[in-house]
């Protein structure tokens, strides 16, 4: 096969001194390909040690070797610790002195003064210039979808193609692009920060703990609970985290809204993502009473509040919740005062088969309705959109290394003895084979055809 | 029918497709117009496969619960099964060489086949993958991971032909394989990285960070650390055939990591 020889090549022969050692490392891909690897192998460790869990030094297995290392080398935090870090830094420069050494040549080549060709081939015809430009013109369209610039020179005739220049883009979109995603992740590091804070339904926050160091910071805003809404398909799964919040600050409503699972709310730049919820306590407890006359009605309870039965003056009262310890779900216990007796107290569950007799009513747990807190995640990062900005570079610098190719022809006629000499020298990124071929077979095809 | 059923006959579809393509193969050098034949058979599996995904996206809408048949393992395995066969038919089409279609088609198979050993239920679908970022993220990332199966297939032939070249003579040149083997990456590298900025952006959305060295993550970036080698190392290094073969057959391996292995490991990719 064919031996690719690229222009991005390093062993370009460089004119003028020799480069320091340290230049020569920097601007070596052979440098980039190391550092590749070996960041790699550093990834790896991470995803296998423990990220985050100190081990225990103290104890019996705290002597053991392994544990030592995980500390000293800060194994455990891989991805912040100084030699992931310096190496992503190394890599960051590496990039950059490839871009620099690389950069003149790609400047060169936009500019069209790099006069290198990937085919050269030369035809002789009796007949003059002027006759065969116009049919090399015509001919070679057809390749190139394109019309040529003529330029005429003191003893030459020539043409000109340029095609998708924009594909020298490509190369320093892309390099370009990865080192902005590097700095806006470190500006990430630096200036953004990344926390937790749970609140009640009803009740406010204006500071949240750092999920880092568990460092309780105060937010520039108030967050205010309304309400926290689970709701579920039929099948049981979750359907729906929600949470209604209000934002105050300088003692006014700023913004309203409810915070969703992947429909996270933000202001002033800091962002508020549902994270996850508890049950902190009863709001409502529900029990089936069914009276003397077999007629079943259902209280909704609140758990403060001493009720009677329907129809009597027996009191009850609600002492204790059990959210569901037991195999019998969850339950109640319940104190029940029947006139001039002593009180007694009754325990029931959601599973019981029976229900409990308190004189002549049959009571029965029919549940709860919780009160929640919701987990919201506190976050604020200035380097993300630099890092959204590095990604669409990316991307673009894909799409025009993919589907973009830079192709240059130049056809120059030049009057000889007996007729005319033909130079066509092209240049393909890509496709080099089929373009060479396409020119050939055209040019061959002009000069016989007429 | 339903696709669960489909699916199971595109499997055996796909099985009868490789046992006829052997013995096509074994019986003698005649056998170019039953190869031709055999890519068309391939082409309606395909549609079939393709219909048969796009009829559990209907199905979920019937139930009410309507989303992109890409919620879980059965229906990325579905789909993965699905991004091999179509990488497969265009490495037949653009290059003419049907031995890697041949040692690919038993990968699809056995992708589909392991379907039939997990949970093929329609379920709704839970907070965390309510969101327009899923169908960018997955489509992308397993049209990268299909680039680089194909890539790993013909990386394997060219070893196999390269070690012991008397023997598999019937191969194809090795020219032509080290070209599948690097134009498939070249295709799949792309994919790749656009697979983890959505997946990025979309973690930005829901867990309010683009980036968390979750195990999933990192190891894409694995993964798309050995393809940046291997275009590197390709493209201004000079290497080629049997080293780039084996960095192909390295970066499969990744692959194969950030899709099944990972989820032995603690994270937050728990559904996939």
């Amino acid at each position: 096969m064919k031996k690719d020889t690229r222009s991005l090549g390093p062993d370009k022969a460089d004119s003028g001194p020799r480069p320091s050692v340290i230049t020569r490392v920097f601007t070596s891909v052979r440098t980039t390909i190391t550092l590749l690897f070996l960041l790699a192998g550093c990834a790896i460790i991470g995803t296998v040690v423990p990220q985050g869990e100190i081990p225990d030094l103290h104890g019996l297995a705290g002597h053991s070797f392994v544990n030592r290392l995980i500390v000293i080398l800060d194994l455990n935090n891989v991805y912040r610790s100084w030699w992931f870090t310096t190496l992503l830094t190394l890599l960051a420069f590496n990039i950059i002195g490839c871009l620099l050494k690389r950069m003149p040549t790609i400047l060169a080549d936009w500019k069209g003064s790099h006069k290198k060709s990937s085919f050269s081939l030369s035809f002789t015809d009796p007949r003059s210039t002027d006759d065969l430009k116009p049919i090399l013109e015509s001919s070679l369209k057809g390749v190139l979808k394109k019309s040529p610039q003529s330029l005429e020179m003191e003893n030459a005739s020539i043409l000109r193609w340029e095609k998708q220049k924009i594909y020298l883009l490509g190369f320093p979109l892309i390099h370009v692009a990865i080192i902005i995603i590097l700095i806006g992740g470190l500006i990430g590091v630096f200036f953004g920060f990344r926390g937790h804070v749970q609140i009640k339904v009803n009740e406010s926050s204006s500071s949240f703990a750092l999920l880092s160091t568990g460092e309780v910071k105060a937010l520039p805003f108030t967050i205010a609970v309304d309400a926290f809404t689970l709701t579920r398909y039929p099948t049981g799964e979750p359907k729906e985290f929600r949470s209604d919040v209000r934002l105050l600050a300088e003692g006014k409503e700023q913004l309203k809204g409810s915070i969703r699972v992947n429909h996270p709310i933000t202001y002033q730049g800091i962002s508020l993502f549902q994270s996850d919820y508890r049950v902190v306590g009863i709001s409502r407890i529900n029990i089936a009473v069914t009276g003397a006359d077999g007629k079943t009605e259902i209280l909704s309870l609140n758990p403060m509040e001493p009720f009677s039965l329907p129809g009597t003056d027996t009191m009850v009262k609600i002492r204790g919740f059990d959210p569901g310890s037991s195999q019998r779900g969850a339950g109640v216990e319940i104190v029940v005062t029947e006139k001039d007796q002593n009180p007694v107290t009754l325990r029931f569950y959601e599973k019981d088969a029976q229900p409990v007799k308190v004189g002549n009513h049959k009571l029965a747990f029919k549940g709860y309705e919780p009160t929640y807190a919701t987990g919201l995640q506190v976050g604020y990062d200035p380097g993300s959109r630099i890092v959204w900005l590095g990604s669409i570079m990316l991307i673009l610098g894909f799409i025009f290394t993919l589907f973009t190719n830079i192709q240059r022809l130049q056809v120059e006629l030049s009057p000889a003895k007996n007729g005319t000499k033909i130079t066509v020298s092209g240049r393909s990124k890509r496709m080099r084979k089929e373009f060479r071929e396409s020119v050939e077979n055209s040019v061959q095809m002009a000069l016989k055809g007429s | 029918m339903n696709s669960v059923d489909l699916n199971s006959y595109i499997t055996f579809g796909y099985l009868g497709w490789i046992i006829a393509y052997l013995i096509t193969a074994l019986s003698g050098r005649s056998a170019e117009a039953v190869k031709r034949l055999l890519f068309w058979i391939l082409a309606i599996l395909f549609l079939a496969h393709t219909a048969s995904i796009g009829l559990r996206w209907a199905e979920s809408y019937w139930m009410g619960i309507g989303h992109a048949p890409l919620s879980n393992l059965y229906e990325s395995l579905i789909f993965f099964g699905w991004t091999i066969v179509l990488a497969l038919i265009i490495v037949w089409w653009k290059f003419h060489i049907d031995a890697v279609v041949f040692v690919g088609m038993p990968i699809a198979f056995i992708v589909m086949a392991s379907t039939f050993l997990i949970d093929s239920q329609i379920r709704p679908l839970i907070p965390a993958l309510q969101s327009n970022w899923l169908v960018a993220h997955v489509f992308t990332c397993f049209l990268g991971y299909a680039g680089f199966a194909v890539s790993f297939v013909a990386a394997i032939l060219l070893l196999l032909v390269r070690s012991w070249p008397d023997f598999f003579s019937f191969l194809p040149r090795k020219a032509i394989l080290d070209e599948v083997v690097y134009r498939s990456v070249l295709v799949g590298f792309p994919l790749l990285s656009v697979g983890i900025i959505t997946g990025a952006a979309w973690a930005d959305h829901a867990w309010g960070a683009y980036w968390s060295w979750d195990p999933k993550e990192t190891w894409s970036l694995i993964t798309w650390m050995v393809y940046a080698v291997f275009l590197h190392a390709r493209l201004t290094r000079g290497w080629s055939g049997g080293r780039t073969a084996i960095l192909s057959v390295i970066g499969f391996a990744a692959v194969m990591f950030t899709y099944f292995g990972v989820n032995y490991l603690p994270g937050l990719h728990s559904y996939f």
